[in-house]
């Protein structure tokens, strides 16, 4: 089993405030990890350093090691435009820019600097079958996004990331500003892309964690406490903080 | 005592609490009512005024015909107060061109000073930046206009000798143009900043994180998004050139016959032929004032209207 991503020694501080204590992970390749975790555990702090969305806050430092497939990727001179084209993400809250569907899929792959048409339709046409939204919106690809339900929106952002043909993505409690039945979808999704991409999600939601990931990890306060295969960690935790969490004791 | 009060209250159907809201209710409204009827007032005042020309005989100078008044070409065949032949046609046209000619200056300067302010520059920089807009949008017109005619008439004088062109002392259609950008910078500057300002941090940091450069999301993402505010920033600012007539007066040369379209020529726009002389003159040469003020006010109206429907095509989103 190879990994994609290898993290060692990670510290993350906000000012003074450090949200990440020394985290030592890695993530397998064409697998769905789940992060769980009560509020302010650093759970998406976490994810955000997996593609440098870090770097946008003022006051954070990090140090520690981030390997992605053996590049080390918190270096100065790492190009973190280039990352985040291999390591798409997909926010909590749907954030279709305010413009055509076609426009939305095709805004990444117009950044990298593909400006054919033919080349385009391809791309769109193919991520958006992808995303299970093709069927939805083959008719009207020149309809503004916003238009969109909560749930397609959401699955309009994931073929937006799935157009660059990343190999990683990570999704921030994504499905938690949408109703049962968009969850189930995306949910089903998630299963589907897991056979070409690898998939870390932040989840509020432990059954959620269950029904779709390999494998889970458990922070606390900031502290990795415990990773393992999703079947164990909630079947037989080895830490008496994880059994809590995942009883329901606390968070 | 007490029960008979009761009693009153529930005839009535309205407790204290009650009765306070429709006196304030009624307040609110009169001070609406004021405040419209002053519009209505001066809207009837000036239509009454600028009327009179066209369906009076104007003390045996006859009407003014109004369909050579829309079309003329030059303000006043003949002399003041011996003739009733004026038109405006000309000067529509040179209102309209300036303006638009200085929303072409000081729309991208501004639009994109609102981004560097929003977006790009740290964050000293931009409440120092951000404060002196504010000074500068409260600067009367006055000023404008002196800077105008002490520095850019000497400029553009300058400028115009070097090139070979003869100029009036500068006075001319690219002065009043630029004095009417630096007017209306800062108000479309501080408009579209506010609509830049409150574009989602969401939608900004999904298109970072699709490997989109902070220069591709500001162009691409951030102004897209913003579209409608920075619209309605032009409205604005074109409502500005349109109005302005001190600062104009002292630039353009108060030409009397036209259109202007030469960027050396002297010119006049609607406010400017209203303002000049408005003090010495009376009959009709002071009465026809008010027919180019409906003028202006019609060519307000329209160019908004026209904005508006533009603003709705292009700007906003069409969510089905």
């Amino acid at each position: 089993m190879d990994n994609i991503f290898s993290i060692k020694d990670l510290d993350l501080y906000y000012g003074n405030f450090q949200a990440l204590k020394s985290i030592s992970l890695d993530i397998d390749r064409n697998k769905v990890t789940a992060l769980i975790g009560p509020s302010g555990c650093g759970k998406s702090t976490f994810l955000r350093c997996l593609n440098r969305m870090n770097d946008l806050i003022e006051n954070c430092k990090i140090e520690g090691k981030i390997q992605y497939s053996q590049m080390d990727i918190q270096t100065k001179s790492f190009n973190v435009i280039e990352l985040r084209t291999k390591v798409g993400m997909v926010f909590q809250k749907p954030n279709p820019f305010p413009m055509s569907i076609y426009d939305n899929v095709a805004y990444g792959p117009r950044c990298s600097g593909i400006k054919k048409k033919s080349e385009l339709d391809v791309i769109v046409e193919k991520a958006l079958k992808r995303a299970a939204l093709y069927e939805e919106v083959s008719s009207r690809l020149k309809d503004n996004a916003l238009g969109l339900s909560g749930g397609q929106q959401q699955r309009l952002c994931i073929a937006r990331a799935i157009a660059m043909e990343p190999d990683v993505i990570l999704m921030d409690e994504p499905t938690s500003a949408l109703d049962p039945i968009a969850t189930l979808k995306i949910e089903e999704l998630i299963n589907d892309l897991k056979r070409n991409y690898t998939i870390v999600i932040v989840t509020h939601n432990m059954q959620q964690a269950a029904r779709i990931s390999d494998k889970t990890a458990f922070f606390l306060m900031g502290e990795l406490i415990e990773i393992d295969s999703t079947d164990k960690i909630f079947t037989q935790p080895k830490n008496k903080k994880t059994e809590d969490y995942i009883t329901g004791r606390f968070g | 005592m007490e029960k008979t009060l009761e009693c009153f209250k529930r005839i009535l159907g309205k407790s204290k609490k009650e009765n306070i809201d429709i006196l304030i209710r009624g307040i609110f409204g009169i001070s609406a009512l004021i405040s419209a009827s002053v519009i209505i007032i001066i809207i009837i005042f000036i239509t009454i005024k600028g009327v009179t020309p066209f369906i009076s005989y104007n003390q045996g100078l006859g009407q003014v015909n109004i369909f050579r008044f829309l079309t003329g070409r030059v303000w006043l065949d003949g002399a003041a107060f011996s003739s009733s032949l004026y038109g405006v046609g000309f000067i529509i046209i040179n209102t309209v061109y300036i303006a638009l000619l200085s929303l072409m200056i000081s729309m991208p300067i501004g639009v994109l000073t609102a981004l560097f302010i929003a977006k790009v520059a740290p964050q000293r920089l931009s409440i120092f930046l951000r404060t002196v807009v504010e000074l500068l949008s409260a600067i009367p017109s006055i000023v404008y206009g002196l800077f105008g005619s002490g520095v850019i008439l000497v400029l553009v004088y300058n400028f115009a000798e070097l090139v070979g062109i003869q100029s009036k002392g500068g006075n001319s259609v690219i002065a009043t143009v630029l004095v009417l950008s630096l007017m209306s910078l800062p108000t479309i500057t501080a408009i579209s900043e506010v609509a830049i300002r409150s574009v989602g941090k969401d939608i900004e940091l999904g298109s970072l994180a699709l490997g989109a450069t902070k220069t591709q999301t500001n162009f691409k993402v951030v102004l897209a998004s913003a579209k409608s505010g920075i619209f309605a920033s032009a409205i604005l600012g074109v409502g500005r050139a349109l109005g302005e007539a001190t600062a104009v007066s002292l630039v353009a040369g108060n030409s009397k016959s036209g259109p202007s379209l030469g960027l050396f020529d002297i010119t006049s726009t609607l406010t400017s032929t209203m303002l000049e002389g408005l003090k010495e003159t009376t009959g009709l040469d002071y009465d026809i004032r008010f027919s180019v003020g409906i003028v202006l006010m019609i060519v307000i109206l329209l160019t908004n209207i026209i904005l508006n429907y533009v603003k709705r095509k292009v700007g906003s989103v069409s969510v089905k």
